[in-house]
This record gives structure tokens, sequence and C-alpha cells, in this order.
């Protein structure tokens, strides 16, 4: 089932290119939005997430249009969404930050949004936290609370952009658990630097540069992208895309081969890293 | 735990069915309490438990309910639309206590300086249509509401929401001023001379918001005040207070004010976050 569906869309700042018509579906699952700063992917998921209109395309959520003043109300019914700087309010207990987001997705009935805080409070293992003010949650625990304010209603569409960002390794797999739960049922959209939370999380991702889709398949797609060009050697090669050393001593390098390297696994970093680098160069070239 | 001896049958049976004495039921719950097999007996209804330990959840978790929602409930302000009006940026308690602090400064300077008393209240009556204005351009959207990003995603985002916040902190601008209005020395009529010139710079900024962002709309529209009573200064203070709060001005505050209204109402729409600016 499709749920969004982009066409042409495009949105520029001045002078400058953020979405350069951009063409996407997306369908019930976990989706990865990859891309270096600047690629476009907060401005895709703000447009998405109708915090900001684009200049030009169609945006379709559910088949609504939230360029129709009439159909946006229902498409925000429709959707959950944590922006990168949430900006929850400090001096709200985490019980009273929900308890307003609520209240701003229409959830008059006090006793139905009670028991709907209770239960993303729960979903995001933060029940006991519910009295906690937000300045006193830690990183960790305050992405959870963003992530609970956009469960609130049980929406069809969450939009979250970088949830992972700034986490420690423990955090970020209690929040990789959380996002898998919810894709099982519901379409996620997310953003990230990290291609670890894309072979984690997604069942499919789609890499941006320059405000343009560069790439839209599966992990497993993306790493084939680096088939025969990923080495080891001994030595530092010459002339190579990139390469670095890795923990055993090798030098891992994407690109032609050096000599006297033998072929590796190619990963989704090496297939995101070569996509990148002959995106870079058509940008350049362009 | 449990207990060396447990509840016979007959007992439970009774307690079950409500046929014991309140000091028997006392001594099977203190029994209770201390032995987890004869609790496992008591058949208990686990939808009224959920609900019980959810009602006690929400008893301890949710927000207590403040003197001023009791009073706003009994004016007939519904329950959700309290919690609507907390998060407004403009009627948080600093700048609450800020703006009282200045207007009780403003009166205690009149009181206590002797001679230009009426200067005071003078210059009171044309700074105070600026305080409502400011109010209005911490209610709603950035950079006042840190949260505006989320806000302006819900279904409640739009010009009802912007409305009912501006609303409310304009009453409570005008209800502090008003009150300083009335301490300050001169003529009775200072009191209320100002309030038509602070109705329009507020529906003239709600208008302008339509266009511009609301912070924007108000800096605009004070700052033409601000410059207007300026540019007045040169001129005898007493010509300035009847050319700017006559009754030829008042009459067209009022109909400026109506006309912002009904730019307002026609624009109201384009408070949406989603479209463009």
């Amino acid at each position: 089932m499709t749920t969004v569906t982009v066409q042409g869309l495009g949105k520029h700042y001045g002078a400058t290119v953020a979405l350069d018509a951009v063409d996407l579906t997306i369908e019930v699952g976990v989706t990865g939005l990859l891309g270096p700063n600047g690629a476009g992917k907060s401005t895709l998921l703000r447009c998405l997430a109708t915090a900001m209109a684009p200049d030009d395309g169609t945006i379709r959520v559910g088949g609504l249009d939230p360029a129709v003043a009439a159909q946006r109300t229902e498409v925000r019914r429709r959707i959950g969404y944590l922006p990168q700087n949430p900006g929850l309010y400090p001096n709200f207990t985490a019980y009273d930050l929900l308890d307003y987001v609520a209240v701003l997705k229409e959830m008059t009935d006090s006793r139905r949004r009670k028991a709907e805080v209770r239960r993303v409070l729960d979903e995001v293992e933060l029940t006991d936290r519910a009295r906690t003010k937000v300045r006193k949650l830690s990183g960790g625990m305050r992405q959870r609370l963003g992530l609970a304010q956009a469960l609130l209603g049980d929406p069809e569409l969450v939009i979250l952009d970088e949830p992972t960002v700034g986490l420690d390794p423990e955090q970020r797999m209690l929040f990789r658990a959380l996002i898998s739960r919810l894709g099982e049922r519901r379409t996620v959209l997310l953003s990230t630097h990290q291609t670890e939370d894309v072979g984690a999380l997604c069942e499919r991702v789609v890499v941006m540069s320059g405000g343009r889709v560069v790439f839209d398949g599966s992990p497993r797609e993306l790493a084939v992208i680096a088939e025969g060009q990923v080495w080891l050697s001994e030595r530092p090669p010459v002339g190579n895309a990139a390469y670095w050393r890795n923990a055993d001593g090798f030098y891992r390098t994407i690109g032609r081969q050096p000599d006297g390297a033998e072929a590796a696994r190619p990963s989704i970093e090496d297939g995101y890293l070569l996509l990148l680098g002959n995106a870079v160069t058509t940008e350049v070239a362009r | 735990m449990t207990t060396d001896w447990h509840l016979d049958p007959g007992l439970i049976e009774q307690y079950e069915t409500g046929a014991l004495e309140p000091s028997r039921i006392m001594a099977v719950e203190a029994h209770l309490l201390a032995c987890a097999d004869c609790r496992a007996l008591i058949p208990a209804d686990d939808a009224w438990l959920a609900d019980s330990w959810s009602a006690v959840y929400d008893d301890i978790h949710a927000p207590p309910v403040s003197p001023i929602q009791r009073l706003l409930a009994r004016a007939g302000l519904p329950e959700h639309r309290f919690r609507l009006l907390t998060a407004t940026p403009a009627l948080r308690w600093s700048w609450l206590l800020a703006t009282a602090a200045v207007l009780m400064l403003a009166v205690a300077a009149a009181r206590f300086s002797g001679d230009g008393t009426l200067l005071i209240g003078q210059a009171f009556l044309m700074a105070a249509p600026i305080l409502p204005v400011t109010a209005v351009s911490g209610a709603y959207g950035p950079p006042a509401d840190p949260m505006h990003e989320i806000t302006g995603t819900t279904p409640a985002a739009g010009p009802a929401l912007v409305l009912w916040r501006a609303v409310s902190v304009i009453g409570v601008a005008v209800l502090m001023a008003t009150v300083a209005a009335v301490l300050l020395p001169g003529p009775g009529w200072y009191a209320a001379a100002w309030l038509l010139p602070a109705l329009l710079l507020c529906t003239g900024t709600l208008a302008l918001a339509t266009v511009v962002s609301l912070p924007t709309a108000a800096a605009v529209l004070g700052g033409l005040w601000v410059t207007g009573v300026l540019a007045a200064v040169g001129t005898s203070q007493e010509q300035v207070v009847a050319s700017m709060f006559g009754p030829t001005a008042q009459l067209a505050y009022l109909l400026s004010a109506a006309l912002a209204a009904a730019v307002l109402i026609l624009r109201r729409r384009r408070f949406d976050l989603g479209e463009s600016r």
C-alpha cells in the first residue's frame, strides 16, 4: 500500500536549491533517507510533514493533497512528526507535554486523552518518568519523548528527522527496537547520517545528494553498488576515491584495485560513499 | 509472601459475596495482604483493576487543576482549551511577572516623583498600547514558541489556535495595563483612552501576520506607533495627548481596527505554517 507519493517536488531558499524535482513513493515499513548535510533530507521531511510548502510539484499522503487547505488538516491527522530540533518545553513534565500535544491533535475528551498519553509513554518505555521535567531527562529519554508525541493518535505515517543523532550505543539500540516495532504496521520515514541505522532498521533506503534522489532501493542493493570495488591491502593505496586503516591494520580502499590488494565484501557504507563520490562528481560536471 | 494458615473456602465465599461484618472484612483483607496463596483464590475483575490503576496513575501524573483553571472552567472555558493556552509563551509566569514589574515601576515613579506626575501619566498613555502588541508577538510561531514546528504540523494548527492565544494574551495584558492606568495620576479618561489604539495595533498586527511572521508584524506596527509618538515629542505634551487620544482620533482607531479585523477574517487561512509567506 502506498502511503506517500511525491512528484517533481522542488524547493529553493533564494539561489540555493534544496529540492530538485524529487519523485518518490513510500510504503508501509521503515524507509531510510540517507545523505550528507545539505542534501535536502530535512526540507523533504518538512514538506511531507506540512511544516513547509514546496515551491513546485505535488505531494499526496493517503491520497490527500496537503496543498489544499481543506485536506491539509486531514493529512495532519494521519501524520506524526519528530523534527530535528523538537524544542520540547523544558519546564513541562513528560506527561504534561504529551497531554498538551494530544490536545493539539484534537483529543478533547480528557479520559481518552489520558489513556492515549499512558499508551505512548508505555510504548517508548517512559512510564516511570511521567512526572520528570523535560530538562531533567537524559538526551535519549528526551528523544524517546519526542517520538512519543509523534505517536499520539496512532498516525499511519511517522516522520523522524535524525532521531538517533547524539545517542549513546545503548540508547540507540533501544531507539532502533522502537522504530523497528513501529514499522511493522505503519509507514516510517526517517532521515539519518548513519549507515548503521539504515542497515539495522530499513527495508528501503533513499539516498539524496544536492536536493536530488540519487539512489532508491534496498540496503543490500546499496551495498552491491560497491561490489568489486572494495579492497583490503597492507599498504596505503595511491589515487583511489577513499581509503582508511581498519582495526586489523589493513587499508580498506574503495575504487580501483591497489597493488597486492584483495577483494573485500562491500558494506552499505561502501556503497553510500561510492555513490556520493559519483554524485558529487556528476554535480561538479553539471 | 505466604503464611502458615489460610482462609477456608466458606470464609472466602462470604467475603466475595459481601456477607461478612466490617471487622471480619478487615481481618480477611489484612490476611490477603500477607498471603499470596489466598489472594490467588479471590477472583479479580481484571478490567476493573486495570481501570483503577490507570485512574491512580492519571491522578498522580496529570497536571493539577490550578485555581485559575477552576475559575476559567466556571466561566465556561473547556479543560482542553486551557491546556492549549498554558503553552502560550506570552502567558508564562516569567513574562507576566516582568510585565507586572514594569507597570508597578511606572505607577511607583508617578506616585513618588512629585513634580511631573502628570507627565508620567501621559507618557504611560502613549506607551500602553504597545503592551498588548508585545504580548501578541509572543503568542504563536517562531521564535517565541520553541515547539512551533511540532505545533504547526498538528490538526489544531492554524487560525483558531493563533486567535485563541492572541485573545488570551491581549486579555491579560489589557487587564494589567488597565489596573496600572487607574492607579496613575491624570484625568479619569486616561484609564480608557489607550484601549482603542491598543485594539487597532493588535488587530493590525494579526492582519499583517497573514503576510509576514507574527513578531515581524508586531515590530512593524509597534515601531510605527513609537515613531509617531517620538515625532510628536517636539510639540507640547498636552497637544500630543489631545491629538492622539481625542474623539476624532478614537473614531479613526475604531474604524481602522474594524478594517483590520475584516482583513484578518478574510485572510485567516494564511496563518497556517504550511503556507509560504
